[in-house]
């Protein structure tokens, strides 16, 4: 496991080392910083090698290759390490796959390919009821990737050939062409149609309401590691997914849904803070409250303002290493005190300080502190969502509230309160065990996510600048063409 | 522990911090430039002694020559208390100006675009660009950091002592003074933030202190209930604050005070403002001020606050950030100020401002009549006093909104005045009580070494301490008179100011003020009654348990504090009268200047105008004579035989004897006191609607998740199930039934990809 760890560490290394050399004032086009020539795979139907990135994919890459490494630091000990390790390193081939393709076929294919290793986390390291929990997972994100997959077809099927692409079929998979393409699809119900089928195997990864009862499973069943990289990135592809393809290539539809992305954004926002509050068990909670979290995205979407886009870009970032936090966090319950149940324990910041400390840290991010990443995502939706809806935002604003109590209780019914000024109340599954604090790896871990918390939350400029040019080059060039087509006003 | 004298060679590592402001000056900066350092030295600070504090726990130097982190902890808000003498002594003394503020260069933080859409089609907004940072001063700002840096310097110190002597927080103050000076960050901050959304951000990192530090006993179910409390209770207006924010960006096209308070009147694109728009947004912000005021009607939290250790309650809870709300209220004045570019038409928005403290100030007032609790006695005094410059503050509006700007400046210099005095003296009176309970919980731990039902902060278990903490009952004497209003003393010269504008503003503009003009009025002389009452049971008559006999005031590093404190309490407030405080935080004046001694007396005595004369008058009577009177009838009494105290306080302790005694116990089991004694039943309201609406409806939710959404999925799973069973069936054996099977596939598949491409 030394040499999977050495692996993501020199991978991260190289990605981290090529930031320097990119050319950051370019991106305000909205167009690709990176692209290479296209290599064909299949030019008989039209499949290539293209990858690139952009502002929206940039720090998404970023965040995957710097929260492999700490998630494995997180689980050093796992059990069956020389498997373990790897299946996180294949993990994250999958995704840096789906966020750099710019070829919607061998996108597909990373897709898919990502919810092998996750499938086998939660099988082989997961819970007592790990067999359901992961079939689940594969299952209900599979099929719902198979109606994207007919979306994707569907637009394959129109596309306009290219010389040297599918020479069989005459159509190609690239996505940088489909988007150039005027007018993609030219019958407005098909169109719709296929917005709706990519919608929902997006939604579905988001995941958002009504499509995310298999994220709790998941999350209760799987390894810490497998939680910390299923909240911090993988949801993430549902939001990037969404912005890449639907939005991207379909504006006009994009404007057409926008109540009922509102719908969405709302029901997962406030309903899933509710279910939040309604959780005895920890890692559902902080699962329920990752669902909380993204209707936020969507919602900032829905804002059509490249405020709200950039919000929504930040959002995903930040949940992405406060999620993480929160997860490890959870985990470390787990794996300490072996039960998740809120309230079958006291006082636990007795026995385990760092563990109540980083506690602390996460829950008041993921709670909306300002100064932590969180919080800006948060204000910067609010402020675009009141500039087009008005008192709508009160909804959002007034779920703060219940974010915080659930997020408060939980941590009082856990690590305060027991009453003695020596030592807390320990579940009933300790049997008798001396609880200690957690161990170094552990804590690393978290530092490091907390730190990142911190640091991103004082200086949201290092990666908000990009996201903001991004949104608004995103805007300008294709939404507000849209927005005059649909004839769209707040 | 129990030994007297300070260790003052502790306190050598601090010097280099408190000569951070005359390097600087020696190297040629200006005093201004130097402001942002205020918050960055305790930033870099807090984390260090967090980290330290983990790595040296335990360890012998650590605790005693460093006290656990207070040392360095002290030495940042030293280094920020003497920067911010600097700044406030180059501008009182007028070697900077402003005509108005001051700004230092911001730099962004946040950039961004944003699109509108002009009637016929979208197009980007001008005017929406960024968030900055940047510092922002004017004199309620430099008053108000003075106040902050000086009381979080001060409290600090008397901390080493309260919090390093007590054994129960051993290998603990680490935490103490780590969230102690973040706290600072957050106050500074506030008091130095340029545009709303940075002073959102401060005024958040103080709540999360306050969380931290009301929890600081986290083991004690008490005291993580009460944090709990107080910050759902502020994010309540915390939300609504937030709201507020918003709608003044869309309003504004920023957030940034010297553009906003540069016409107010303009919005954004040259639009002129919609009074009813901007009525909304600063109600929204005003819920947000409540909420951390603790303002009726989310005032619960207060009270509860108290569970903290008593540095904390003295600093966060009295001192400095229950006046956030204040301040903010305060920074409405340019949006109603129609004299300069205000907008007409928010009469209403100061009426609600002027009720709502009116009703607290009386409803508090009323409560502590009854709190057997010192520190809670202080703490329903707080809500109490707060309100009284929310109603000032109201007044204030209303006057600027009706364009009556010289009264309108007056009541709010006098409502700022008020913050300062009531700030100097509640932060003494909560040191005070500290002292007391410090000593009273020492003594009874050497009588009764093993009994915990002994409360120490009840005064039916002291009397008579007046002869064993003679610095403490005098200090807190003065404090007492500060915020009862007794004339020449600290609160006098604000208070007075804030009560005959209220009844102004009912007489001459608006019939709607007398609510609150009665209220104020009533609320001074029950202040007069609470404060006397709360004395007297501390340090007259004979004591009330064998603990209060073994008193004696002996903890180092408390008593200096206490009496810098007293001294500003007690000369503090009349120096500034005489200096012209109220017309120079009001705005009318850019400078501090003496006036005549004579001319100040007799403004505040003898006013021409027979009205004000007369509520003046009313008001001393009331605050000064009968309230206290009443409350000597009750528990005055005199020391135990033979028992001598200092002359001042002997002399009042003996004072309060005279007046006879009345038997109030009939009255104390009464319905109404009953009341008051549960909080007028507030907090059972809240919880019952909680427990009665929001956790029956999220277990609900969780269940209808489980149940119906997921059970929906669940039984698709099911049916799926028995589906591929009753499928199975089609696996014949026969190959005739398979080739058919693959040609009719085959066959909707070419249809399939014909019918989609065409």
């Amino acid at each position: 496991m030394g040499i999977a760890m050495a692996v993501a560490v020199i991978a991260t290394m190289l990605f981290l080392g090529q930031i320097g050399n990119i050319d950051w004032t370019n991106i305000t086009q909205g167009g690709y910083v990176l692209q290479n020539e296209a290599v064909e795979l299949i030019p008989s139907i039209g499949v290539s090698w293209k990858v690139g990135a952009d502002a929206l994919s940039f720090p998404m890459i970023w965040l995957t290759a710097v929260l492999i490494p700490i998630s494995m630091l997180v689980e050093w000990d796992a059990k069956r390490g020389h498997l373990f390790h790897p299946l996180l390193l294949v993990m994250e081939g999958a995704l840096l796959g789906v966020f750099v393709v710019l070829d919607l076929f061998v996108f597909y294919v990373f897709w898919e390919l990502t919810l092998i290793p996750m499938f086998l986390l939660i099988l082989m390291w997961g819970g007592d009821d790990r067999r359901y929990a992961s079939m689940k997972f594969f299952i209900y994100t599979f099929a719902a990737s198979v109606i994207m997959l007919v979306g994707i077809l569907v637009m394959y099927f129109h596309t306009d050939p290219i010389s040297g692409m599918g020479s069989l079929t005459g159509h190609h998979f690239d996505l940088v062409a489909m988007t150039a393409q005027e007018n993609l699809i030219p019958s407005e119900g098909l169109r719709h149609l296929v917005w709706l089928m990519l919608l929902i195997g997006f939604a579905t990864k988001m995941p958002s309401v009504p499509v995310h009862t298999w994220l709790p499973d998941a999350h209760v069943q799987a390894p810490t590691a497998g939680s910390m990289l299923l909240a911090g990135v993988m949801l993430k592809m549902g939001a990037y997914g969404f912005l890449r393809v639907a939005v991207t290539v379909f504006p006009e539809s994009t404007i057409e849904f926008i109540p009922l992305l509102i719908v969405l954004g709302m029901a997962s926002l406030v309903y899933g803070a509710w279910v939040c509050m309604g959780q005895t068990n920890l890692k559902r909670m902080v699962a329920y409250s990752s669902v909380s979290h993204m209707g936020l995205i969507f919602l900032g979407i829905a804002t059509m303002q490249p405020l709200g886009i950039a919000g929504a870009l930040f959002m995903m970032f930040a949940h992405g290493i406060i999620s993480p936090l929160l997860f490890a966090v959870a985990g470390a319950f787990k794996h300490h005190y072996h039960t998740l149940e809120i309230g079958s324990m006291r006082g636990i910041a007795h026995h385990s300080p760092w563990l109540a400390a980083h506690m602390m840290l996460g829950w008041m991010a993921s709670l909306g502190l300002p100064l932590l990443a969180g919080f800006v995502a948060e204000v910067a939706i609010m402020i675009a969502f009141w500039m087009t809806y008005g008192w709508l935002v009160l909804l959002p604003a007034l779920t703060l509230i219940i974010t915080a109590v659930y997020y408060l209780s939980s941590m009082q019914r856990t690590i305060f309160e027991s009453n003695d000024p020596e030592k807390g109340i320990l579940p009933d599954t300790m049997h008798g065990e001396e609880p200690r604090d957690i161990t170094w790896h552990e804590n690393a871990g978290m530092l490091i996510l907390g730190a990142m918390t911190v640091l991103f939350g004082i200086m949201p400029f290092i990666f908000w600048d990009m996201m903001s040019d991004w949104s608004s080059g995103f805007t300008f060039e294709t939404l507000i063409d849209a927005m005059h087509s649909q004839g769209w006003k707040p | 522990m129990g030994e007297s004298t300070n260790e003052w060679n502790l306190l050598a590592p601090i010097i280099p911090f408190v000569l951070v402001a005359p390097l600087l000056y020696a190297q040629g900066w200006e005093s201004v430039e130097a402001a942002f350092l205020i918050v960055v030295i305790p930033l870099l600070t807090f984390p260090a002694i967090l980290v330290a504090g983990q790595i040296y726990n335990g360890n012998e130097t650590w605790k005693n020559r460093f006290k656990e982190g207070g040392i360095f902890g002290l030495g940042a808000l030293a280094s920020s208390l003497s920067i911010s003498l600097w700044i406030v002594y180059d501008y009182v003394a007028g070697s900077s100006h402003f005509e108005m503020h001051s700004v230092v260069e911001p730099f962004s933080w946040l950039t961004f675009d944003v699109i509108h859409y002009d009637g016929s089609q979208w197009d980007v907004s001008s005017g929406f660009a960024d968030i900055g940072v940047g510092v922002w001063l004017d004199p309620v700002s430099l008053m108000l950091l003075f106040v902050a840096t000086f009381l979080c310097f001060l409290i600090c110190w008397f901390s080493l002592g309260y919090m390093n002597t007590d054994p129960i927080n051993e290998d603990s103050n680490h935490r103490f003074y780590g969230e102690f000076v973040l706290f600072a960050i957050g106050m500074f901050g506030m008091v130095l933030a340029d545009n709303f959304l940075w002073l959102f951000i401060f005024w958040e990192i103080m709540g999360l202190c306050s969380y931290l530090l009301i929890g600081f006993y986290y083991w004690k179910d008490s005291a993580a209930a009460a944090a709990k409390k107080a910050f759902l209770t502020t994010r309540v207006g915390d939300v609504f604050l937030m709201v507020g924010l918003l709608m003044l960006y869309d309003i504004y096209g920023s957030l940034e005070f010297s553009i906003i308070f540069d016409d107010p009147s303009t919005g954004v694109g040259g639009a002129l403002v919609n009074s009813t728009d901007l009525n909304w947004a600063l109600l929204m912000l005003f819920i947000g001020a409540v909420g951390k005021s603790a303002q009726f009607p989310l005032h619960v939290w207060l009270p509860d606050a108290m569970e903290g250790p008593t540095p904390v309650s003295a600093l966060i809870h009295a001192a400095t950030m229950v006046n956030a709300g204040l301040y903010l209220v305060f920074r409405m004045v340019p949006f109603v100020d129609v004299h300069v570019n205000g907008v007409a038409g928010l009469e209403d928005f100061a009426l609600v401002v002027a009720w709502i403290g009116g009703i607290t100030a009386f409803m508090a007032a009323a409560i502590a009549f009854v709190q057997n609790d010192i520190k809670k006695v202080l703490a329903y005094s707080t809500m109490s006093q707060l309100a009284y410059i929310f109603t000032g503050l109201g007044a204030g509006l209303l006057f600027l909104n009706l364009g009556e700007y010289h009264a309108g400046y007056f009541v709010i210099g006098a409502s700022m005045f008020h913050l300062f005095n009531h700030a100097m003296a509640k932060g003494m009176l909560f040191m005070a009580s500290g002292s007391v309970i410090h000593e009273v919980h020492h003594a009874h731990h050497h009588l009764h070494h093993d009994d915990h039902d002994f409360d120490p902060q009840d005064m039916r278990n002291m009397g008579g301490l007046a002869s064993k903490m003679p610095i403490t009952s005098i200090a807190m004497m003065f404090g007492s008179m500060s915020i009862i209003g007794i004339p020449l003393i600290g609160g006098f010269w604000s208070k007075e100011g804030i009560i005959a504008e209220t009844w102004l503003a009912y007489l001459h503009k608006e019939p709607l003020m007398l609510g609150p003009a009665i209220l104020v009025l009533a609320t001074a002389g029950m202040t007069g009654f609470y404060m006397t009452r709360m004395w007297l049971m501390t340090f007259a008559g004979p004591p009330k348990s064998d603990v209060a006999e073994h008193v004696h005031e002996g903890t180092p590093w408390i008593k200096e504090p206490l009496i810098i404190l007293t001294v500003v309490t007690a000369l503090g407030g009349f120096l500034l009268a005489l200096l012209g405080a109220v017309d120079y935080l009001g705005g009318e004046k850019d400078h501090l200047a003496m006036h005549g001694v004579v001319d100040t007396l007799k403004h505040a005595f003898l006013p021409d105008d027979n009205e004000l004369r007369a509520i003046g008058w009313s008001t001393i009577l009331l605050a000064a004579i009968i309230g206290p009177i009443m409350a000597s009838r009750v528990h005055g009494g005199k020391l135990a035989e033979g028992v001598k105290a200092n002359p001042i306080v002997g002399w009042l302790v003996n004072l309060s004897s005279k007046f006879g005694s009345q038997d109030v116990s009939e009255m104390a089991n009464s319905q109404l006191a009953e009341a008051l004694q549960r909080r007028l039943y507030f907090d059972d309201l809240y919880e019952w609607i909680v427990a009665n609406t929001a956790i029956p409806f999220a277990s609900f939710s969780a269940w209808f998740d489980k149940n119906i959404i997921d059970g929906v999925i669940k039984q698709i799973e099911s049916n799926s199930v028995s589906g591929s069973v009753s499928v199975r069936g089609i696996t014949t054996g026969s190959t005739r039934d398979y080739i058919l099977m693959a040609a009719v596939g085959m066959l909707s598949i070419f249809a399939l990809i014909w019918g989609v491409s065409a």
